[in-house]
């Protein structure tokens, strides 16, 4: 009970003492500051990144691919497409037939309006049934393209962003005019996505493999039905896997790339702005040596010292975190970025206010060691006798 | 001269807080360093690819299109060209569908190499153009699957053969480098003619043409005359250096600047008010001492510029440190992008900086010392 009265009595004492010192406490607030502010904003790509890659995601879609491969290197042959048709689990659509998705995806380059940036997109050739497949994509202006005719869909964002999207905008590949029919919203994505009719498309470039199938399940939990049975029928080198985990592994590069980039810089900027709180609060204990030795010399007990002294710093960091988390969140939260094509809004989560906290709380702890065990050891005899 | 030991002296008053505003100031400097390093690294290596190596693609793309073969004939009877080659880049995967291999196909005319980025033995470069089905592959290659010349290799690809099969082999004839920016180790360069004669569809065409130009001062002029060549016909062409190519490459990285911008910002703020404060604080301490040092002699300026001093040598030493990290740290980042190196410039611009952070750092306590009262100072005391 003792210690905890003297503590917190000690600590009172120290902050109210805060103002006095003003240059040392601003630089532990400052320093801080921009560590959890330059960490939070880092982090908020990764968080934006992964907000935009799983707004899509549903837990009722299943991907069916080629074993070991991602989506757009994939390769499903028709035979093989054939017999997921007649897969358990599989949800029905209006006309009776089930609801399964054919795809194929052709990398296709755009430029960026005003600059003329080559940014690459994806074509994906889509069967019939991506209308019931994927209930969030509304056209917003034209038509959707129709089965065996070279036309083609663009989303919104490949309009805002590129040349030559507008309707009856022609584009052409491999040799063949392709129209542009309709534009679409999906969701809330900031991808740039085209469609055009799958058997089209693969006419046009000579393959006679899928990319990958695409199905939607009559449940969440029907899951386990259709993979146990994919993995049961001989004829099928597929694995079945949910979307989001499909959707995890296309990006898992991209996401490794943030996070790493993130606590890279951020550890650097928290390993600075721990030096400086330590400067800061030697200076603090320096100049209160005095007060110090007297406290010993009235009772109160190292311990009690030296934990309100971390308290202290830790206490500092507090208003910094909180700082930098905002600024963070003024300047960076919604800004839009395309690192490697890939559009997204950098996102300030509130949990990542809550990490740009207890970052600033673990540098004030490490920044406070050294600084309290000063302030715990001021031998009281010297320091009174100190002028 | 005979200041250094006093700035010594100075700098040592207070051994664990120069020590810890030195680190403090290194860190700084190798994040600057490691940020600013790989941002003008990137920059500089694109601007370091071929200007004088065109590629010729349709107006619609790299990948989507093709050129018809008829029109490197028009191509090469331009003024100032000298080698036009056909390419068809595809992929192929050897034995696992994960392990993927880079297709280049490519035409061994007289003097081909001329238009592109290889450096290939004459042994192996004779081998290669006698050989229909014969492939150069690259180190890496070698290595990691125990290729050797004589191989034959099957890859399952994405191109169909007139049979329908998507299975292509070929004859492991010898190895290639490529000095290109950011050329990838995972290909193999095979024949054109075959792959062009055995494939089912698309015959007669290629994906792009490479073009080497008879005077690299040319090669803008060259770029021009190949795209109105083929303007409003139905080829619509875009040539492009490899340069230009690398440089678009940098941009799709895109609007990283303004964050790395911000973290600059950001460092040299914090440092710029820590250094400070830990300038003021110190300044306070020494108020007598500087008073005895007026007393003795020292003028306003003198003083003015110790204090300056001090933190000149403090900061530049630390920058230097933190520089020296970044550049140890460098090839660390540079796994991610072969070839790259730390720009000169940006040492300098850090070492700049340094000075930037410990004038305006050192200014406000310098000024105070320098306007001390010596009575008013002591008496004080």
């Amino acid at each position: 009970m003792n210690f905890i009265r003297q503590f917190s009595g000690l600590l009172r004492v120290n902050l109210a003492g805060a103002t006095q010192r003003l240059g040392s406490v601003l630089t532990i607030i400052i320093g801080v500051t921009c560590a959890v502010g330059v960490l939070v904003s880092m982090l908020a790509m990764e968080a934006g990144a992964r907000r935009e890659e799983m707004g899509g995601v549903r837990a009722d879609r299943v991907i069916l691919r080629s074993l070991g491969t991602r989506s757009i290197d994939g390769s499903v042959p028709r035979e093989e497409a054939t017999t997921i048709l007649d897969l358990p689990g599989i949800k029905k659509g209006s006309n009776g037939e089930p609801i399964v998705v054919f795809q194929t995806m052709v990398p296709m380059e755009g430029r960026r309006r005003l600059t003329g940036i080559r940014i690459f997109f994806a074509l994906a050739g889509v069967s019939q049934k991506v209308a019931e497949y994927a209930p969030e994509l509304h056209l917003t202006a034209g038509r959707m393209f129709q089965r065996g005719l070279h036309e083609l869909v663009a989303s919104n964002p490949c309009v805002r962003q590129f040349e030559e999207f507008e309707i009856g905008a022609r584009r052409s590949i491999r040799g063949v005019d392709w129209t542009i029919v309709g534009h679409f919203d999906q969701g809330e994505s900031q991808q740039c996505v085209v469609y055009a009719d799958v058997d089209t498309l693969m006419t046009t470039f000579n393959r006679n493999t899928y990319s990958q199938v695409c199905v939607m399940l009559q449940s969440p939990a029907a899951f386990d039905v259709l993979r146990n049975a994919v993995n049961a029928n001989p004829t099928l080198h597929l694995e079945a896997v949910r979307e989001r985990e499909a959707v995890e592994d296309g990006f898992k590069q991209l996401n490794a790339l943030f996070t790493f980039v993130g606590y890279f810089v951020g550890t650097i900027m928290a390993i600075g702005a721990t030096l400086g709180a330590v400067n800061a609060l030697y200076a603090i204990v320096d100049s209160r040596r005095r007060e110090l030795a007297t406290l010993r010399a009235i009772g109160f007990g190292p311990a009690a010292i030296m934990a309100s002294v971390l308290c202290e710093s830790m206490f500092l960091t507090v208003p910094g975190a909180l700082l930098g988390g905002a600024l963070a969140w003024i300047f960076f939260n919604g800004l839009a970025a395309s690192p490697f094509g890939y559009s997204f809004q950098l996102a300030v989560t509130p949990s990542l206010a809550v990490t740009g906290i207890v970052w600033a709380l673990a540098m004030g702890l490490l920044g406070g060691f050294l600084p309290a065990l000063r302030a715990a050891r001021v031998p009281v005899t010297t320091a009174l006798r100190a002028t | 001269m005979r200041f250094l030991p006093l700035i010594w002296v100075g700098i040592w008053r207070k051994p664990g807080r120069t020590v810890l505003i030195f680190l403090q100031v290194s860190v700084a400097f190798a994040l600057f360093g490691v940020l600013q390093g790989l941002k003008s690294g990137v920059e500089q290596l694109a601007a370091e690819a071929r200007a004088d190596l065109l590629i010729v693609h349709t107006r619609n793309g790299f990948w989507s299109d093709s050129l018809a073969l008829g029109m490197l004939e028009q191509i090469k009877s331009l003024p100032g060209v000298k080698v036009v080659d056909p390419v068809e880049l595809f992929w192929g995967t050897y034995q696992k569908p994960t392990e993927r291999v880079g297709i280049v196909a490519v035409r061994p005319d007289e003097d081909w190499t001329s238009a592109f980025t290889f450096t290939i033995a004459p042994e192996y470069l004779d081998a290669f153009a006698k050989t229909r089905t014969g492939a150069l592959m690259t180190a890496e290659l070698a290595a990691k699957y125990g290729w050797k010349i004589g191989d034959h290799i099957p890859l399952v690809t994405s191109l169909a053969q007139q049979n329908g099969s998507m299975d292509w082999a070929f004859d492991v004839v010898g190895t290639f480098t490529d000095s290109d920016v950011g050329a990838q180790g995972n290909r193999i360069l095979v024949n054109f003619t075959y792959v062009n004669e055995a494939r089912q569809t698309g015959n007669g065409t290629a994906q792009h043409f490479n073009v080497a130009v008879t005077n690299p001062k040319l090669a803008v002029t060259v770029a021009d005359a190949i795209d109105r060549r083929f303007a409003n016909s139905a080829n619509e062409t875009k040539t492009e250096s490899l340069r230009e190519m690398a440089q678009s490459n940098v941009q799709r990285i895109g609007d990283l600047d303004f964050l790395i911008r911000a973290i600059v910002g950001a460092v040299l703020v914090a440092l710029l008010f820590a250094t400070a404060s830990m300038m003021i604080q110190s300044m306070r301490e020494r108020t007598p001492e500087l008073a005895v040092m007026k007393t003795v002699g020292f003028t306003d300026r003198g003083v003015f510029l110790l204090i300056l001093a001090e933190a000149l040598v403090v900061c530049i030493a630390a920058a230097v440190l933190g520089l020296a990290l970044a550049l140890l740290a460098f090839p660390f980042a540079s796994k991610f992008v072969p070839r790259l190196s730390m720009p000169p410039i940006v040492v300098v611009v850090g070492l700049g900086a340094a000075v930037l952070v410990a004038l305006i750092s050192a200014a406000v306590p310098a000024l105070l010392a320098a306007r001390l009262k010596v009575a008013s100072a002591l008496a004080n005391r």
